[in-house]
């Protein structure tokens, strides 16, 4: 289970749709399967089905949520015309090239499909030696604020 | 020369669990033989053909590698390398 407020929450798919038509992506920095720092990225590789994080923003964040005591308890990325779920592209790269060793394997990846723009969906999935399993959300009513960082 | 090389998790079978290692090297290549050494199996799993594999990010310090001079990126006592696996996909 991957906890997240109602804010945080409304903040992945402000940038999910900022960056429409084109996949939008970003990192969740927490403690105990709760996101505390949502961190919006830049997808090098911009288009309607390519992301991936630019590399030096990610090595900083990754450091930042290390020196802010947290872990990197999820990422997230946008389907812009797909569905919440991991595509076979998804899967591959979650895994170090040419193994089925899962890169982070305690991550949630959040997928939010804006399929229906009006009524965007987020899913968390963990992926992991050769099997995809969901990773329920439980959203947070309560406005806490953890701020975001770009 | 001592570098420190930060594992990443799914490496860290290869080094006996450990996610930080030393070893001694001039550039990333060296490197990457260094640790071959030490870790057989590790070369195979960060590069191919000579060159470090796609989706792998390799920083020495705070600077990616790519931006400096790649595998011949020059590295000095006390030097940190991290080894980070990319975050990326797509809906295909």
């Amino acid at each position: 289970m991957l906890t997240i407020t109602r804010t945080d929450l409304a903040r992945i798919i402000d940038h999910c749709n900022a960056g429409y038509p084109n996949e939008m992506c970003g990192i969740l920095g927490g403690r105990d399967g709760r996101v505390e720092k949502v961190y919006c990225m830049t997808n090098v590789r911009p288009g309607p089905v390519s992301y991936e994080m630019d590399p030096e923003e990610q090595f900083r964040v990754m450091k930042d949520i290390r020196e802010a005591g947290l872990a990197m308890v999820g990422m997230f990325h946008s389907h812009p015309g797909g569905h919440a779920y991991p595509s076979s592209v998804d899967v591959e790269r979650a895994y170090w090239p040419g193994t089925r060793l899962p890169n982070y394997p305690s991550a949630v990846y959040v997928i939010v499909s804006l399929l229906d723009r009006a009524n965007p969906v987020a899913r968390g999935y963990v992926i992991e030696e050769g099997r995809v399993s969901e990773m329920p959300l439980t959203v947070l009513e309560q406005q806490e604020d953890h701020g975001i960082a770009h | 020369m001592g570098v420190k090389v930060r594992i990443p998790t799914p490496l860290q079978k290869l080094t006996n669990g450990k996610a930080e290692v030393e070893c001694s090297a001039r550039n990333i290549t060296e490197l990457v033989d260094a640790l071959e050494k030490d870790y057989p199996g590790i070369k195979e799993r960060l590069s191919e053909g000579g060159k470090v594999r796609r989706f792998i990010n390799i920083y020495v310090n705070d600077e990616d590698i790519r931006f400096v001079n790649k595998e011949a990126t020059v590295l000095k006592d006390g030097d940190t390398i991290s080894i980070v696996p990319a975050i990326a996909g797509g809906c295909r």
